[in-house]
């Protein structure tokens, strides 16, 4: 009989932890996307204008109980408040398995939007126990009274292997908790990621290539500039003895020390130059009087000779 | 700029102008892109050196030429070839194309009576009108002779932003003036069907009729996704790197203001947010569904028609924001995975053996030179 009375306890952090939750990740969603009612699930099955304020209802209901439950627990809401809020939060559950139940057969492809974008997973039988058992829990603690602590280590022990097992039964019925391990192992290939230009310029800036060459270029701001997959491309224009070129740089997407390739190109022609041998240094460097927008040179020729120059810096 | 009227093949191993992109620039930045990973033009291996860290000769330890293998263009000579221009003359055997205002020759082709002609649905070709706008395919084989023609056929693809008794005022981005679209009411059921919510804020694709000041709507292009334009939902997540060949649906786009007709090219859903979509500088425009690599205008792209196994390079001329939105599928032959990989040029749509009136064809995109 203890024992009842001790998962009874247990139920009460666990249903507000689990309300208080879901309206987290649901309003973290609407404040993403920007409005209160981007948050699916249920909510489809209404009429459009009807989304929003049944989305905010369920957010508001969400979080008032889960409030409530815990303002509740102790002998500050004993017996009638207590009752109920926790009554409320049988019903939540037993209306949203039942809305759960709709929206498997009216829309099967959407999720249940239980905890915003983690939940977009289609409706299946684990998205519909985990209710109807929160709504039992939430049911066990009708009679409960006010949550007692523990009075002894042996009791407290009972009770928190109780609540880790009650927790791995709800891991077990939750698609999101995959979903939120994913993101949070995600990292972004290198082909979406977005990365401003700005910081292509000053990682390029920072590297070996752009010391080893500088010397030949006459800006410091590239005159065409594109992106293709992982890499961004950065043209400048350079002097090369008496001839006119540019130099291009390939600068590969990453944050710290990208990799860097670069070639010389005789502008007029086309055809691809090789480096100068030593390099000289650029007088110009650090000055801001030439920071103009400079004017492309006239396309080159087709097709570049084969031996191109080339190095990388790794 | 390269366009399907000229004597070169649809899809030209150098497809290298983009139709409103400055062709010298993008010729410049293949050049320049070839020389910083020491390829020779022409000879060079895709896609490989273009996008992977570590790939490449330096990078590598191979030389140049070597890597992925080159990809398998069909013969320019095989291609069905595009010619778009105005209906001069058409008699029961000849067909005459040409520009009533511009400098460009008269072309006539042989009418067979395997023919097929659509102005709003199927029609014999003597049923064009002088002055329609016709885009038409040529027999493979023979380059004289029509194999399909397709007369003052339109499409608006966009945002509804206002519904009227039968008609719907559709935003098709930010660059583009908005499209009024009549439903006439034989074709009203068909069209409800497949978008069963024409109200603001909902995506509507539709094929028609060209008029003066709007499109005359009649065959539905796609099915209207759930959602409205502004609540997209959440692309699958990628690990990883992005697969070298990306499947999905192909469409096609009407020509736009400054935008030739007859040019071959695709606008991308994912060009570089930092010079890419007017779009993209608009806060609060949704980015779209398609999780793709990030190209510029000039970038290349090899795109193959699953349903007819035809495949060409054309060069990225544009955004295409509105068909980033659509997150459906196209049934032309199989079901394709979900998302708008491009958005054709007419020529290009037809020359890789799409039908206008369809809307869309299965397609495979490879990113290369």
């Amino acid at each position: 009989m203890h024992i009842i009375f001790m998962a009874g306890e247990v139920q009460i952090p666990l249903l507000a932890a689990l309300l208080l939750g879901g309206c987290a990740t649901k309003l973290g969603r609407a404040f993403r996307a920007g409005s209160l009612d981007a948050a699916l699930g249920p909510t489809a099955l209404f009429p459009v204008r009807l989304r929003r304020p049944v989305a905010i209802a369920m957010s508001g209901l969400e979080l008032g109980l889960g409030v409530g439950l815990i303002a509740t627990a102790g002998r500050f809401g004993s017996h009638a408040p207590a009752e109920c809020v926790r009554l409320g939060t049988a019903l939540l559950f037993v209306v949203a398995t039942c809305a759960l139940l709709e929206l498997r057969s009216v829309r099967p492809e959407i999720g249940c939007g239980c905890f915003g974008e983690l939940s977009t997973s289609p409706v299946n039988w684990r998205t519909l126990t985990r209710p109807a058992l929160l709504a039992v829990a939430a049911l066990s603690t009708l009679r409960l009274g006010s949550v007692q602590q523990a009075r002894s280590g042996g009791q407290a022990a009972t009770m928190l292997g109780m609540l880790v097992a009650e927790l791995i039964l709800i891991a077990c019925l939750s698609p999101e908790l995959g979903e939120a391990l994913v993101r949070l192992g995600y990292s972004e290939p290198c082909e979406l990621r977005v990365l401003p230009a700005e910081r292509t310029l000053a990682a390029l800036r920072r590297s070996k290539q752009w010391r080893r060459h500088a010397g030949l270029l006459t800006a410091d701001m590239p005159v065409d500039m594109w992106r293709e997959l992982c890499w961004r491309y950065l043209v400048f224009p350079a002097r090369y003895g008496d001839r006119e070129a540019e130099v291009v740089f390939g600068v590969f997407l990453r944050q710290r020390r990208p990799l860097v390739r670069v070639a010389l190109i005789d502008a007029a022609t086309g055809a691809a130059l090789s480096w100068p041998s030593p390099p000289a240094r650029g007088p110009w460097r650090g000055r801001s009087f030439l920071r103009h927008v400079v004017a492309p040179s006239p396309a080159p020729r087709a097709t570049p000779g084969t031996g191109l120059p080339l190095s990388t810096d790794i | 700029m390269l366009k399907a009227r000229g004597d070169r093949g649809c899809c030209d191993r150098c497809a290298g102008a983009a139709g409103m992109a400055d062709a010298a620039r993008v010729a410049r930045r293949r050049l320049f892109k070839d020389a910083v990973f020491g390829l020779t033009p022409d000879l060079a291996p895709d896609p490989g050196p273009l996008g992977r860290e570590g790939d490449g000769p330096g990078a590598s330890g191979q030389g140049p030429g070597s890597g992925p293998a080159e990809p398998g263009l069909t013969d320019a000579g095989r291609l069905p070839r595009a010619v778009t221009g105005t209906v001069l003359d058409v008699s029961p055997h000849v067909l005459v194309i040409g520009d009533l205002d511009g400098p460009g020759p008269e072309q006539r082709f042989t009418l067979t009576a395997d023919a097929m002609t659509w102005r709003g649905g199927q029609a014999e070709p003597t049923g064009l009108h002088q002055g329609d706008q016709a885009v038409v395919r040529l027999h493979p084989s023979q380059r004289a002779v029509v194999d399909r023609i397709w007369a003052n056929i339109g499409r608006v693809t966009g945002t509804i932003v206002e519904q009227g008794h039968d008609f719907v005022i559709v935003d098709e981005g930010a660059i583009r003036r908005r499209q009024t679209v009549r439903i006439p009411a034989r074709a009203a059921g068909r069209i409800q069907v497949r978008f069963p919510t024409l109200q603001p804020g909902y995506l509507i694709d539709v094929i028609g009729l060209r008029q003066d000041d709007h499109l005359e709507g009649l065959i539905p292009a796609t099915s209207q996704p759930a959602y409205p334009a502004d609540r997209l939902p959440e692309p699958p997540l990628i690990s990883g790197h992005v697969p070298d060949t990306i499947s999905g649906s192909a469409t096609w786009h009407e020509p736009t203001t400054g935008e030739p007709p007859g040019v071959l090219g695709a606008y991308y859903p994912a060009l570089d947010p930092e010079t890419g979509c007017v779009e993209d500088t608009i806060a609060g425009y949704p980015r779209g569904y398609a999780r793709m690599p990030y190209l510029a205008v000039g970038s290349a792209l090899m795109i193959r028609n699953d349903c007819s196994g035809t495949s060409c390079v054309l060069p990225v001329t544009g955004c295409a924001a509105v068909a980033r939105l659509f997150n459906d599928r196209c049934v032309t032959c199989g079901t394709s995975p979900r998302g708008r990989v491009a958005d054709l040029t007419q020529a290009s749509f037809v020359a890789l053996g799409g039908e206008l009136d369809k809307g869309c064809f299965n397609a495979t995109i490879s990113i290369g030179r």
